[in-house]
């Protein structure tokens, strides 16, 4: 954001309530991002169960996000029907650890769930993930296929290229919604982080939003909100992506980034590509709509 | 030796627990018949079709060969030599339903020998002959393919689609409390009865009509189609000609009548001859005479002189027919050249081999996790009807799945390693650059590229400068398919976002199966 810009929104805002025209939003993160730089973590390990809760220390761990009593999404890419060391899908022991964590700090309901690409239960079961959720002894878990029945429409009003989606209600209702996408390449958008990711809460026909996928994630990031992204990079699918399926396409980074400015945490994750942040046109366009920063000058970046 | 014939001791009672049992049995296997979080199936869901033998031989019969997945069958006819046609009374799925449904279908006269009794030697003899001259047409007289077809791409789906909508309308319309009641139902539903997801088939209604019509034909008469149409019953019947075990009449009794009045297959007359060929041995007239003087015991061969009553001449005709018919098969212009659309699911034999194989019974269809399955309506040919084809538009084949190839009865898809599944080519896609979007339109679209299940993608990009609608000059990803890669699996034209028609199309062109079928290389000339 720059100053120029945040002052225009400030005296809009100013304007609007003087005038009593109610059509003048401010954007409130806008005035937040003013305050401080967005804290960008990244951890490196074998461990990496471990690695989750190393990577969540500088960010306050996770009672700062997770409080009890609440209830909490975690969102994994699991939209493919590959194992976890064809890197396609979120790695299972980051999805173990971070809802034993939420479970820790004291959450009513931790639901996990993802809209597949391929057969739903084929991609649970190849992903690992429900392997591992299944040792998770805790009826607070809710391991669950979407119910088609709660997709519903939404409204996007400040979306520029998309003006309505189906989105799922949990993820809307949740206290605390954790992004957990894998960091892979993908043929149009480049790369698929975490505002990529959220597509696994649309219902409809996702694939009419390929044409100008960019703002289109940037418009989908402006209802759905994560508190916390988390993006797996333990491992990082260099072709073929969305989904791979050869071994040989996969680089081992034992990296895991966190941050709860989702656009920061991305344009991170880009690094490691040896991509920049601008040439991702998700990234631009969430940064373009005040969704967070992209610059990397302008991050706080902590190796945890 | 005569047993059986303790009148406080009803008889029918085991008889109709092991119709129960038998058909709780089938409902078992038939929920089974999905994926169940491995690729590998743990029960043999099948097992009702390879324990028929007249499936047995008319594959067999089709294909020249004997058919070793379809050894069960031995047992049982193994079995009808000691005791009769029991399949039939005590195990058949068809029978229970038909008799449990008995009571709610208005009939005509009981008892009674049928004068259409005798047809279904004629089409048994048809049939088998067909098969081996080259028209396989035993599934559409088979019980258990009429009844797990109708079942599969019918019935079953039309469940789920009326529970959804109840549970819908529940949790949309209702308050709080009921849908404290009825989320926990529907839940409980899905995980025990209800399909994983809804699927919908092609010839929905067809199948549905003709399962539908063996229950219409109780009208006529009793067990109508198990009596006069059946094929396995024609089988097992002429197996029973020579059983053991065999119901006696009376010589001194009231003649009342009750036994022949009684009867469910018509297999008594004005004397109480009992007839081994078409009794099934569901003890109804042992329970229900008043003088007790019906007994099923060993031995009594000499009780009876069977007939079948078939006139030879009528019976050399069919079979005549059976012979000339399939000749006007390879009359048709599909004989030339087949129907491009028809992509037969992986691990498909040669074409003529596969017809003669598959017994429509639809377990492919059922199990197939992409709903990409479906009945053939004529592409195939009339004879062709109800076999598996992927229709790529609604489903898909599933890159990592081999549950078709374990599923079917009768090795018409030869079940497939995973190593050999992926090397299997069902087909091939072409792009109509008309209709693909950044071809047509200049608009990016990567969906088919992004979902193509390959390790080394067989759809790829050439980037290209091309003019939108406006006239602006853009630059997008071309796709083109890698056909050496390409499998056919369809999950392109599944998910290709334009409405209607797809921009990428799957053809059986390039297809394992069939060398006549090979795709023109830069290396070979055409």
């Amino acid at each position: 954001m720059h100053r120029r810009d945040f002052l225009k929104q400030v005296m809009l805002w100013s304007a609007g309530i003087t005038t009593a025209i109610p059509s003048f939003q401010i954007v409130p993160e806008l005035l937040a991002l003013e305050k401080q730089p967005p804290l960008v973590t990244h951890a490196k390990g074998k461990d990496y169960y471990q690695l989750v809760a190393r990577v969540l220390e500088p960010l306050g761990g996770i009672s700062s996000f997770v409080k009890t009593g609440e209830n909490v999404v975690i969102k994994p890419n699991m939209a493919w029907d590959r194992n976890p060391a064809q890197a396609a899908n979120t790695h299972p022991l980051v999805v173990k650890a971070l809802v034993e964590l939420s479970l820790d700090a004291g959450a009513k309901k931790v639901m996990v769930f993802d809209r597949t690409c391929n057969e739903e239960r084929r991609c649970y079961v190849n992903s690992g993930i429900q392997e591992v959720m299944a040792t998770i002894k805790d009826n607070r878990l809710k391991f669950i296929h979407p119910d088609s029945r709660k997709f519903i429409p939404v409204d996007i009003k400040r979306g520029k290229a998309v003006k309505r989606l189906e989105i799922y209600k949990d993820a809307l209702e949740a206290d605390t919604y954790i992004n957990v996408p894998v960091a892979k390449h993908h043929s149009l958008s480049r790369l698929t982080l975490g505002l990529k990711n959220s597509m696994g809460v649309l219902g409809g026909k996702r694939g009419q939003m390929h044409h100008d996928l960019g703002q289109k994630l940037a418009d989908l990031a402006t209802v759905v909100r994560p508190k916390l992204t988390v993006i797996d990079a333990t491992r990082i699918l260099l072709r073929n992506g969305p989904q791979g399926g050869d071994t040989d396409d996969v680089k081992i980074m034992d990296t895991v980034i966190a941050s709860t400015d989702p656009v920061a945490c991305d344009a991170y994750a880009t690094t490691l590509f040896d991509l920049r942040p601008d040439e991702i046109s998700s990234t631009v366009a969430a940064y373009e709509l005040g969704l967070g920063e992209m610059d990397l000058e302008r991050m706080q970046i902590i190796q945890a | 030796m005569v047993f059986m014939q303790k009148k406080n001791f009803k008889l029918r009672y085991w008889r109709r627990s092991s119709q129960i049992l038998f058909f709780i049995l089938f409902i078992f296997l038939f929920l089974k018949t999905d994926y169940s979080g491995t690729n590998e199936l743990t029960y043999a869901v099948n097992i009702l079709f390879r324990i028929d033998p007249f499936l047995a031989a008319s594959a067999s019969i089709a294909t020249r060969t004997f058919i070793w997945l379809m050894w069960p069958a031995l047992i049982f006819i193994g079995l009808t030599f000691f005791l009769g046609r029991f399949f039939c009374g005590w195990i058949c799925p068809m029978g229970a339903l038909l008799d449990s449904c008995h009571k709610f279908i208005p009939h005509g006269r009981e008892g009674r020998i049928s004068r259409l009794h005798t047809l279904k030697y004629y089409l048994l003899g048809f049939l088998l002959i067909a098969a081996f001259w080259g028209l396989p047409a035993a599934g559409y007289f088979d019980p258990f393919s009429i009844l797990v077809r109708g079942l599969a791409v019918s019935v079953y789906p039309a469940l789920n689609v009326a529970a959804t909508s109840f549970f819908t309308f529940t949790y949309e319309e209702m308050p709080a409390w009921i849908n404290m009641l009825t989320e926990p139902v529907y839940s409980f539903l899905k995980i025990t009865i209800l399909p994983f997801r809804q699927n919908y088939f092609e010839l929905a209604f067809i199948s549905l009509f003709l399962l539908l019509a063996v229950f219409i034909l109780e009208k006529l008469e009793r067990r109508f189609f198990c009596r006069n149409i059946c094929p396995v019953g024609a089988f097992y019947a002429v197996i029973s000609r020579f059983s053991l075990l065999r119901g006696k009449g009376g010589s001194k009794c009231g003649k009342c009548k009750n036994c022949m009045s009684v009867c469910r297959m018509g297999a008594i007359d004005e004397e109480r001859n009992i007839s081994p060929v078409d009794c099934n041995l569901c003890l109804d007239c042992v329970d229900i005479c008043p003088a007790s003087k019906i007994s099923f015991g060993y031995k009594q061969n000499e009780i009876i002189k069977p007939s079948f009553a078939v006139n030879r001449r009528k019976f050399i005709g069919t079979l005549a027919l059976g012979t000339v018919l399939p000749f006007f098969l390879d009359a048709r212009t599909m004989a030339k050249r087949p129907d491009p659309y028809l992509i037969r699911p992986p691990g498909a034999l040669p074409e003529n081999e596969f017809l003669g194989r598959c017994i429509r019974c639809g377990e492919c269809m059922k199990i197939c996790i992409g709903n990409g399955l479906q009945p053939t309506f004529l592409a195939a040919g009339l004879e062709g009807m109800f076999s598996p084809r992927l229709n790529a538009r609604t489903g898909y084949c599933e890159y990592n799945c081999t549950l078709c190839g374990q599923v079917c009865p009768t090795g018409a898809l030869s079940e497939l390693s995973m190593k050999q599944k992926h090397a299997t080519k069902i087909g091939n896609v072409f792009f109509d650059k008309n209709r693909c979007l950044p071809y047509a339109k200049g608009i990016p679209c990567i969906v088919c590229e992004e979902h193509c299940p390959t390790p080394e993608k067989a759809i790829q990009f050439r980037e290209a400068q091309v003019l939108n609608s406006k006239g602006e000059k853009v630059s997008v990803k071309q796709p083109f398919v890698v056909d050496e890669r390409c499998v056919g699996c369809g999950i392109c034209e599944t998910k290709c976002p334009l409405p209607g028609q797809s921009a990428v199309r799957v053809t059986s062109a390039g297809e394992s199966r069939n060398p006549e079928n090979a795709l023109p290389t830069l290396s070979t000339m055409y």
